[in-house]
């Protein structure tokens, strides 16, 4: 009997121990929004990745000039990293970190678990100042919930060099006219095929990114789902333009290894790859990581479109935003270091032209848009940039768009190693995409 | 009087002694579990409300055929390896274990240095090994003429489940083998002379008396290894991510997209308690099969 009571009593003692373990994550939330006072210093925490830090870094003595009160520390981690460690961080109730970085790829399924700074009336001011697009993926319930900072209009690079030795045009201007559509740029690549024995452009065959099929669909205000957030893949749409891809990959035109990989990166170095249509931010994977030694035989250009009729020519790949963490205890001093950053057009030409961040913000001074490029023959390739954006289909990614981008890679694996016919594979996708999002 | 207090303490101090470590076990283990089996009966994306939807997530479990192709791939790549690995691990602590053996320092670090290097780091290697178009293993394989075409290593099911095994064999012979060499430093030179005196062969008494004299050894590598299989992340994760097709998919990383790239924590707690049972349920099997009854 007494050995029980015993146990009893520390069974007591842990259930206890557990209890106050279970609920102290709630009590903390009570303080969470003191409002710091004018003259103290107030720390602010931002979670981003490297090369996004490089551009804040630009602007950071201006910004300690004008708010010498202000001090920030940068935490840098990959950015699929950093979704999971602030979903976990948010779920505690953290008041850490303030700021976070967030891919527009990934923005609205963060906005979806609720844990950032409602910054709607915040933001008002730079409505229109932004490309439309960016705000639709920082939106629930018409609530905005992050400012936008760059995008990553679609362009194509080119390497002029195997374009020549195929006999095409090598300025950009001929080269867009050239090639004006995906059925122009499929001629071409069985030219430089023939000829030079280079690929038209990398993707994986059971890997891919998607990236380029993603642009082709956005050009075209196609998306995995429709307007009404219906599942929309098993759209004829949609596989026309996924059937023009697999037609690449058949005939043997495509440089089998995924995009933005080393074994891609190493054959751009080779002159194994003859096009890259990406986002803008290519020029500096390009240019200093791949293949630095190939100055002046990459141009840019407008990317082709699915048909001479249609009314966008871009589309757009990545480009990212911040946002306040709802628990931040420095909402006022956060969004004052936001609206330096990106609010203000000196901050973002800067981060442009420094750092290869091209802007959200529609630059009233065209000026630094003209600039030339070293390395790209001198062309001032950031204005083909912002005629893409200019003339990009605005298209939000969507809550669901990771698992969707995970589906859409084991299609074209189903289609290149089963022999499964694009329409059953993306019908299957569609279904598998509708259970699990419980979509229509 | 002075007796009873005496007694009560014998009592209580021995639950003292241990409760650190019980304190630590329910704050640590089980009421994470208690709280996972919890959410696993709720429609959860990390942050926000739980909704209560009982057992939908399971129903939703066994009819996803991801979560069965998960662990008929950790099947695929247990018997990859598993066989190989006890074998050859054997064979090699065998050999570390003889007398004529030279350099058995050595060769006992070399085999086991795989085992605490990074697995992240082994993993880059890996891939830049293995890749299709300029690996060093195609190119090799190449050159000698041993095949035209280069393999997909990484890029077709039954490569990538073959890469990935092969990577865990690569990690954990060493470990396997010096388990195995505890085990057999356990065995009396006694019975290898007795048998040398019958008349019995290296080959046989390594079959007859080394192999039975080990066999609980063999049921605890078997074991741990099953488990390990089952909750392989970091090389499917870095190596295929899981691809393609999902034929590198395992239970865990299966658990890990659900949780940390869907958001959909109940379903992955599902999962979780899923994955549990059944390593329980292999773990009890596999020792009710190995048990000796004497």
């Amino acid at each position: 009997m007494k050995r029980k009571r015993i146990l009893y009593v520390l069974i007591t003692c842990l259930l206890v121990s557990l209890l106050t373990a279970a609920c102290s994550s709630d009590n903390k939330k009570a303080d969470s929004k003191d409002p710091a006072t004018g003259n103290e210093k107030v720390k602010l925490v931002v979670w981003i990745w490297e090369t996004a830090k490089d551009g804040l870094d630009l602007n950071m003595d201006a910004f300690k000039a004008k708010y010498p009160n202000i001090e920030v520390e940068f935490q840098t981690m990959k950015s699929t990293d950093l979704y999971s460690k602030y979903l976990i961080t948010s779920s505690t109730g953290d008041a850490v970190p303030d700021i976070i970085t967030v891919e527009s790829t990934n923005m609205s399924q963060i906005v979806q678990i609720d844990s950032l700074l409602d910054i709607t009336d915040r933001v008002a001011p730079y409505k229109d100042k932004m490309s439309a697009y960016k705000w639709e993926d920082a939106t629930k319930d018409d609530k905005v919930y992050a400012m936008p900072w760059d995008s990553g209009p679609v362009v194509m690079f080119y390497r002029n060099d195997l374009f020549a030795q195929a006999g095409l045009p090598t300025d950009p201007a001929d080269v867009a006219q050239e090639i004006q559509t995906w059925d122009d740029y499929y001629e071409a690549a069985k030219l430089i095929k023939d000829k030079t024995g280079a690929m038209m452009y990398g993707d994986s065959k059971t890997n891919s990114s998607n990236r380029m099929f993603e642009s082709m669909m956005w050009q075209r205000g196609l998306w995995y789902f429709d307007d009404e957030g219906n599942v929309a893949v098993d759209s004829p749409e949609i596989k026309e333009s996924a059937d023009f891809l697999i037609k690449m990959q058949n005939e043997g035109l495509v440089f089998d290894a995924r995009a933005n990989t080393d074994p891609w990166g190493n054959a751009i170095r080779d002159g194994k790859i003859a096009t890259v249509v990406g986002g803008s931010w290519h020029d500096a994977i390009i240019e200093n990581q791949y293949s630095p030694a190939d100055k002046g035989k990459w141009s840019v250009t407008l990317m082709p479109k699915w048909s001479k009729d249609d009314k966008y020519t871009g589309a757009n790949q990545g480009g990212a935003n911040l946002a306040i963490n709802k628990n931040s205890k420095h909402p006022e001093e956060a969004w004052q270091f936001i609206e330096f950053m990106l609010g203000s057009e000196e901050s973002q030409v800067k981060m442009m032209t420094e750092a290869g961040l091209f802007p959200a913000m529609l630059l009233s001074d065209n000026a630094s848009l003209e600039d030339p490029s070293e390395y790209f023959n001198k062309e001032p390739i950031r204005k083909v940039y912002a005629e893409s954006l200019a003339n990009t289909y605005p298209l939000a990614y969507t809550s669901d768009f990771p698992m969707a981008n995970k589906l859409m890679t084991d299609v074209w694996a189903k289609v290149f190693l089963n022999k499964v016919s694009s329409e059953k594979a993306l019908k299957d996708m569609a279904d598998e995409l509708r259970s699990k999002t419980k979509r229509n | 009087m002075k007796a009873s207090k005496l007694n009560k303490q014998m009592l209580v101090a021995p639950y003292i002694y241990i409760s650190p470590y019980f304190i630590l076990f329910f704050v640590f283990s089980l009421y994470p579990i208690l709280y996972s089996i919890y959410i696993s009966l709720t429609d959860w994306n990390g942050s926000g409300e739980k909704l209560f939807i009982g057992f939908e997530n399971y129903i939703q479990l066994f009819s996803d055929n991801d979560f069965w192709l998960s662990l008929w791939n950790s099947t695929l790549i247990f018997l990859m390896y598993v066989p190989i690995m006890l074998f050859v691990g054997l064979i090699l602590a065998s050999m570390l274990n003889s007398n004529w053996m030279v350099g058995k320092g050595f060769f006992r670090m070399a085999l086991f240095v795989p085992n605490f290097v990074s697995v992240v780091a082994v993993s880059f290697v890996f891939i830049l090994l293995l890749n299709t178009q300029d690996g060093l293993v195609n190119s090799v394989l190449r050159s000698i003429g041993l095949i035209d075409n280069p393999i997909p290593w990484l890029e077709s099911p039954w490569w990538a489940r073959f890469s990935v095994a092969m990577m865990v064999l690569y990690r954990w012979l060493g470990y396997n083998m010096l388990l195995l060499l505890t085990g057999l430093q356990n065995i009396s030179k006694d019975l290898y002379e007795a048998a040398y005196v019958d008349g019995a062969t290296k080959i046989k008494s390594f079959f007859f008396i080394t192999i039975p004299l080990v066999k609980k050894m063999l049921l605890f590598c078997t074991v741990l290894s099953t488990i390990g299989t089952f909750s392989l992340f970091t090389e499917p994760f870095i190596l295929t991510q899981g691809g393609p097709l999902n034929s590198t998919l395992t239970p865990v990383l299966m658990l890990y997209r659900e949780s940390f790239q869907n958001f959909n924590f109940g379903y992955a707690s599902s999962i979780a308690v899923c994955f549990f049972i059944l390593m329980m349920v292999i773990s009890l099997l596999q020792m009710r099969i190995f048990d000796d009854k004497e």
